[in-house]
C-alpha cells in the first residue's frame, strides 16, 4: 500500500504493545457514534479526512476555506495525516463509528470499504453531486457492481519517470518509448549503470503491484485481478518477471537486493533513488513527478511504460490518483456531497488543488487550469493527454483483501532477489498468497 | 529494595497481619480512597478492553464490519500460519539474545560506575539517555540512518576498506542490528543495579577481604548473591519488554518486519494482521497467546527465583 499513488510524506507513528491493540478493540466495542452539527439551525459541521505533506493541506485548507465562504452554513473540519498511518487510523475510526464525513481513498480500499457497507452509494447525493461533468473512464474507477462510491480527485497514469541529466552522462539516448520492450529497458538500465559512478543506477527495481498489473495485462490480457473479484495472475507470468528483475540485479542495471529492501522501507518520492537524483528510470505514478523534479533538482521526463512490442497491446490505464468518498453514516449526506463537489468541480478549489491529487476529470477545470501552469505541471499534462489516447486495459479495482498485495509482494520480492527463492517459487508463493488474501 | 523484594518481604509478614488493629483498618480506608482513581483507569482502559479483546478473539472482526462469532477459528488457524512461527521465531531469538546482553551490559557499567567516579552523576546521566530514548521514533530513524547501506557505519568501514552489508536491510543482519538496538538501551536496569549495588552492606567486603577474598572472589561470593533480588527484577522486567517490543521494528523496516520477515516482531505481525490486513479477530487471538507466552514465562521464572534468588532480611 506504500506505492499507492501520493505525494504525502512518509511519516512515522510511535504505536506500542498488544496493550494498545486490546484498549482500541475495546474502544471499538464501546461504540458511539459522534457526528458533529445541529440539524435545526441549518448550521451543520461535517469532517474531511486525506493523507498527505504539509503543502497538500495548505493548499486544501484553503479550496476548505473557499467552500465555506460558498456555504457559510457548512463547517468543515479537516484531518490529515501521512499516508502510512491513513487507512490504519480510518479502520480503527470506522470500528468506533466515529469515521469522518467526506473520506478520501485510493486504489483498492473504495471497493473493500463499499463491500462492506460503509460507503454511500453516490446516486442518492445526485442532486448535489454533479458527476456528469467529469471523465467516464475516470469515474469508472470509483464504480464497481453497478454502483458508484467515489468521486476521482484526479486522474494519474503510470509510467516511467526517467531522468534525462543521467541518461546523458551515461551517454544514453532516451529511448523511443513507443516502441520499447521490457528487455530494451533492462539493455538501457545496465549501460546506464555501466556508464556512470557506483552509486548511481540505471533503475531502481521495479517490482510493484501496479508493474506487476502492467505486465500480465501486456503479456496475457488480465491484470492481477480478475473482473469477478478473483486473482487472475497466474505462477508463469510473475516467474517470467522475476526472471527480468533477478537478471538486472545480477547486471547492475539496479541496485544490490539489500538496497532495494532498504529502499523499499521508505518509499516518500524524495527518499527514492530517482528522487535523489540518483536513478535514471523508475516506474511511477504520474502526479508524482513534481515530486521527483524537486527532489532530484533535475527536469524530469514522462516517458510511456515498456512492453508494447507484446501482442496484447499498450496495457496503459488512467487512474483515479484518490477518490472522494462519503460515509454512509454521515448526518448530513448533502453538505457532503456539496463539499466533494466543490472539490471536483469548481474552479474556486481547482485554483488551489491544481493537478495535486491528478489531472482534474472535469474538462472544463482542466481548461481553467491550462493558462497558468508550472513547468512540472506542462509535463504532467500533455503526457496525461498523450496517454489517454492509448489506453487499451480494463482497469479492474482489486477486490477486498488485495490490499494486502504490497507488502505480499515486497516480501516475496526480498526473497527472491536476495536468492532465497528462485523466480518459480517465488511466483507461486505470491499467486497462492494473494488468492488466500482475497478469498 | 526492589519492588519484587518488597513483594516477598510482604508475603512472608502477611500471616501477621491477619487480624489489623482499628487504626491500621483506618489506613486502609485511605489507601482505598487514594487507590480508586487508579482502579477506575485500571478498569476502563484496562480490565475493559481486555476482556473485549478476549471476546473478540472468538470472532471474525474485520474493524469496518460488526464481528461475528466462529468460536476457536482463529485459534485453530493460528497453528496452520507459518507467519506466525516466524514471528514467534524471531520474538524468541530477540528476547532470550538481547535481554541476557542488556543485563550484562548494565551490570558491567553498573560496577564501573559504582567505583566511586567524580561526576557520576553525569556519567548515569549519559547512559541512562538511550533508555529513555530507546523506544522513540526519531531514534529508530536515525538507527535507520546509521546502519544503512551508505550509512555512518559503513562508511566507516570503508575507511578500513571493509564493503559493509546492508545492517537493517540484509536478512542475515537486520535482527542482529535491533538486538543491538536493545542492548544499547541498557541504562534503567543499570540504575536499578547502581541502586542495588550501593545497599550493599559495606562490612561484608570488610569481612571477606580480612578472610583473604581477591576482587573476583569478593564479586562471586559476595557482590552476585546479594543482588540477585536486583538481577531477578531487571530479568523479569526486560523479558516483559523485549517481547512487547515494537517501535524499533517498526520503523526500521517500514512497517512490514522486513526484509523477508527477518525483523517480524510478534507484536508487528499481531498489528499488521489487525490494522492492515483487517483481521482484528485473528490479531486479539494472538495477542492472548502473547499473553499466555509472557504470563507462562514469568511464573517459570518465578518458579525458578526460588533456586537462585537470595534475600538476605
Amino acid at each position: 500500500m506504500r506505492q499507492l499513488p501520493t505525494t504525502g510524506g512518509r511519516g512515522v507513528r510511535p504505536r506500542t504493545t498488544f496493550r494498545l491493540a486490546a484498549a482500541l478493540t475495546g474502544a471499538a466495542m464501546m461504540t458511539t457514534a459522534c457526528g458533529g452539527g445541529s440539524g435545526d439551525s441549518g448550521e451543520v459541521t461535517i469532517r474531511f479526512s486525506w493523507w498527505g505533506s504539509t503543502e497538500r493541506a495548505e493548499i486544501t485548507n484553503q479550496a476548505v476555506d473557499a467552500f465555506e465562504k460558498a456555504h457559510p452554513n457548512i463547517t468543515v473540519e479537516t484531518e490529515s495525516i501521512d499516508f502510512e498511518s491513513y487507512f490504519d487510523r480510518l479502520s480503527t475510526s470506522v470500528a468506533a463509528g466515529d469515521e469522518p464525513d467526506v473520506i478520501t481513498m485510493g486504489g483498492a480500499y473504495p471497493r473493500e470499504y463499499a463491500e462492506r457497507g460503509v460507503l454511500l452509494e453516490l446516486s442518492e447525493v445526485s442532486d448535489h453531486l454533479d458527476l456528469g461533468a467529469l471523465d467516464e473512464k475516470a469515474l469508472s474507477n470509483g464504480e464497481f457492481d453497478g454502483e458508484n462510491y467515489g468521486v476521482p480527485t484526479g486522474v494519474n497514469t503510470f509510467s516511467v519517470v526517467a531522468n534525462p541529466r543521467i541518461f546523458e552522462e551515461a551517454g544514453v539516448e532516451l529511448p523511443d518509448d513507443d516502441s520499447w520492450s521490457w528487455e530494451d529497458y533492462a539493455a538501457i538500465a545496465e549501460e546506464i549503470s555501466a556508464g556512470t559512478p557506483d552509486d548511481v543506477y540505471g533503475s531502481e527495481d521495479p517490482t510493484q503491484p501496479d508493474t506487476l498489473d502492467l505486465y500480465a495485462n501486456q503479456h496475457t490480457g488480465q491484470g492481477l485481478y480478475s473482473p469477478q473479484g478473483g486473482v487472475a495472475i497466474e505462477p508463469p507470468t510473475v516467474e517470467r518477471w522475476f526472471g527480468l528483475t533477478t537478471g538486472m540485479t545480477d547486471a547492475g542495471a539496479t541496485p544490490s537486493a539489500s538496497m532495494t529492501a532498504e529502499l523499499a522501507a521508505q518509499a516518500a518520492p524524495e527518499q527514492t533513488l530517482l528522487g535523489q537524483g540518483r536513478a535514471a528510470m523508475k516506474l511511477a505514478w504520474s502526479n508524482q513527478l513534481a515530486a521527483f523534479r524537486e527532489g532530484s533538482g533535475d527536469d524530469l521526463v514522462l516517458l510511456r511504460a515498456p512492453g508494447e512490442t507484446t501482442a496484447q497491446g499498450t496495457g496503459m490505464w488512467l487512474q483515479a490518483s484518490q477518490l472522494y468518498t462519503i460515509s454512509k453514516r454521515s448526518e448530513h449526506p448533502e453538505a457532503a456531497a456539496k463539499l466533494v463537489d466543490f472539490l471536483v468541480n469548481d474552479p474556486r478549489a481547482a485554483d488551489f488543488i491544481k493537478s495535486d491529487r491528478g489531472i482534474p476529470a472535469n474538462p472544463e477545470i482542466r481548461a481553467h487550469l491550462e493558462g497558468d501552469l508550472t513547468a512540472s505541471q506542462q509535463v504532467e499534462f500533455a503526457f496525461v493527454d498523450r496517454m489517454s489516447g492509448l489506453v487499451d486495459g480494463d482497469f479492474v479495482i482489486g477486490p477486498t483483501g488485495s490490499t494486502e498485495s504490497v507488502d505480499l509482494l515486497q516480501r516475496v520480492n526480498d526473497a527472491v532477489l536476495f536468492g532465497r527463492q528462485s523466480p518459480e517459487q517465488g511466483a507461486k508463493q505470491f499467486v497462492t498468497e494473494l488468492k488466500n488474501a482475497v478469498s | 529494595m526492589s519492588a519484587i523484594g518488597e513483594l516477598a518481604a510482604l508475603r512472608r509478614t502477611k500471616s501477621a497481619r491477619a487480624n489489623p488493629s482499628p487504626a491500621e483498618r483506618g489506613d486502609n480506608k485511605a489507601a482505598a480512597v487514594f487507590l480508586a482513581p487508579w482502579f477506575v483507569g485500571l478498569a476502563l482502559i484496562t480490565v475493559g478492553p481486555i476482556s473485549a479483546s478476549l471476546y473478540l478473539s472468538f470472532t471474525d472482526y474485520s474493524l469496518l464490519d460488526p464481528p461475528e462469532w466462529t468460536g476457536l477459528d482463529n485459534y485453530a488457524a493460528m497453528a496452520g500460519d507459518p507467519r506466525l512461527f516466524t514471528s514467534l521465531r524471531v520474538t524468541f531469538t530477540y528476547v532470550f539474545v538481547s535481554v541476557p546482553l542488556q543485563l550484562a551490559a548494565a551490570l558491567g557499567l553498573a560496577l564501573f560506575l559504582d567505583r566511586g567516579l567524580r561526576g557520576l552523576a553525569i556519567y548515569r546521566s549519559v547512559f541512562y539517555l538511550p533508555s529513555l530514548l530507546g523506544a522513540s521514533v526519531a531514534v529508530a530513524i536515525l538507527w535507520r540512518q546509521i546502519f544503512g547501506n551508505a550509512g555512518l557505519i559503513n562508511q566507516l568501514l570503508g575507511v578500513f576498506g571493509v564493503n559493509g552489508p546492508g545492517w537493517i536491510a540484509h536478512p542475515d543482519y537486520a535482527l542482529g542490528t535491533l538486538i543491538v538496538f536493545n542492548v544499547w538501551t541498557f541504562g534503567s536496569p543499570m540504575v536499578i543495579f547502581l541502586a542495588g549495588l550501593r545497599q550493599i552492606p559495606k562490612d561484608l567486603y570488610e569481612a571477606s577481604a580480612i578472610d583473604g577474598a581477591g576482587k573476583l572472589r569478593q564479586f562471586r561470593a559476595v557482590t552476585i548473591p546479594l543482588l540477585t533480588p536486583i538481577i531477578f527484577f531487571n530479568l523479569v522486567l526486560q523479558i516483559i519488554f523485549a517481547f512487547q517490543a515494537f517501535t524499533q521494528a517498526f520503523i526500521v523496516s517500514g512497517g512490514t518486519g522486513g526484509p523477508i520477515d527477518s525483523t517480524l516482531f510478534y507484536t508487528l505481525y499481531l498489528y499488521e494482521e489487525g490494522f492492515g490486513n483487517l483481521h482484528m479477530g485473528y490479531a486479539s487471538a494472538m495477542a492472548w497467546l502473547l499473553l499466555v507466552i509472557i504470563a507462562a514465562l514469568t511464573a517459570v521464572n518465578f518458579f525458578a527465583s526460588k533456586y537462585w534468588v537470595f534475600y538476605n532480611d
